[in-house]
């Protein structure tokens, strides 16, 4: 008898030692919900003073890299469905006749119109998705952003087809059925919102690149405030002949492109 | 005896894996952290409120900052005694970590908030 209570305690003890090592050295997760992360500014932001752009220099993306695209969909738990009717995409790639079906094809070589293109939220300066959108849900930042408050979206899909881009994805089912690797560090969303690229303003209030930027092995994305004459993003805009996507709609994309 | 030997070779692993762990853990404490303009102090270790009061009104607080965070950017909550709090999900339960903080009275109020449908809830992180 007093045997089996000794044989009891050690079995007992050894699976407590276990467990509390294990918690205290991270083998078993203490509690890791969306950590408090620290912005680089405390300030409430002045309107207006910053309008982030991008500019992709085509030349140097290479074809068949899809690095960005993983970066960006596993950073933002971007699900993953396969039929494309319910495929969720914030940045993808595109050939050249979808990217710019209505740039004059004359003056672009064989190679060109065989390549593709990297597409995204252009975060125009005039957006057609914000001024479509009834609740006020798709809304332009301070900071020149075209960002989802997923709080406000009732899922009525205005803004898809207002978007000369098509850069907006519908969540027809629970997406998080079909996050492969998920990320405790970003939300995701629910059925019923629409969602597309944030230009990674999660990741610029901690004073980071966007997660396409950082990743690119060549360098090809350029990040950067349109509003500062100084930064690099301007001075390459200066120096090199680039195009954005529907010029003529009005829509002043701020993703710019190097062919 | 033989739980004896038993207990000798649970005590072994259980030191080889602490060690191996601190190791891990200390490489990555050492990684410098890259050092951030202008932060914020952000004061963790009291409520932004009273008890009675955040009983009462967390929802209409939580709304207040879901809305200044996403729509203007102001992400700092500076309560009535001046002390200054990040608006983040993460910084009332990084204190309130029990993980049925939120469930137990919700369940027993019957409500069901919307957070968790997007934002982790300390029941899955757990």
């Amino acid at each position: 008898m007093m045997n089996e209570q000794r044989r009891e305690f050690i079995k007992k003890t050894a699976l407590g030692v276990f467990v509390g090592l294990g918690a205290a050295s991270g083998l078993v997760p203490a509690f890791s919900l969306e950590k408090t992360a620290l912005p680089v500014w405390d300030e409430k932001p002045v309107p207006g003073k910053i309008r982030w752009g991008m500019l992709i220099d085509t030349r140097k993306c290479k074809e068949g890299c899809q690095q960005c695209v993983a970066a960006c969909h596993h950073e933002h738990n971007v699900p993953a469905f396969k039929n494309r009717r319910e495929e969720i995409r914030w940045i993808w790639k595109n050939s050249y006749k979808n990217v710019f079906p209505t740039a004059d094809n004359a003056g672009a070589s064989k190679e060109i119109q065989s390549r593709t293109f990297l597409s995204l939220c252009n975060h125009c300066a005039d957006s057609p998705c914000t001024q479509i959108c009834p609740t006020g849900a798709t809304f332009k930042r301070w900071d020149g952003i075209v960002e989802i408050d997923y709080h406000r979206c009732i899922g009525c899909r205005f803004c898809m087809p207002a978007c000369p881009y098509g850069s907006l994805s519908f969540n027809w089912q629970d997406p998080r059925t079909a996050i492969v690797d998920p990320v405790t560090a970003y939300p995701t969303r629910e059925q019923g919102v629409v969602e597309k690229c944030n230009f990674c303003s999660d990741r610029l209030i901690k004073g980071l690149q966007p997660a396409c930027v950082e990743v690119c092995p060549e360098q090809a994305l350029v990040f950067g405030d349109l509003n500062d004459p100084a930064s690099d993003i301007r001075v390459l805009l200066e120096s090199n002949v680039t195009m954005q996507r529907k010029p003529e709609l009005g829509t002043k994309p701020s993703v710019f492109y190097i062919i | 005896m033989k739980s004896r030997k038993l207990l000798w070779l649970v005590t072994f692993a259980a030191i080889s894996l602490f060690a191996a762990f601190y190791l891990f853990s200390n490489g990555e404490a050492e990684t410098p952290q890259k050092p951030l303009a202008r932060v914020s102090v952000v004061d963790s270790t009291k409520c932004i409120a009273p008890k009675e009061f955040m009983r009462a009104n967390h929802m209409q607080v939580l709304h207040g900052w879901e809305r200044s965070v996403v729509r203007d950017g102001d992400r700092v909550h500076i309560a009535s005694n001046g002390s200054r709090f990040q608006k983040s999900l993460g910084t009332c339960l990084g204190c309130h970590n029990n993980r049925l903080f939120c469930f137990s009275c919700h369940s027993y109020a019957n409500v069901k908030p919307k957070c968790w449908n997007c934002h982790l809830s300390p029941m899955e992180t757990q």
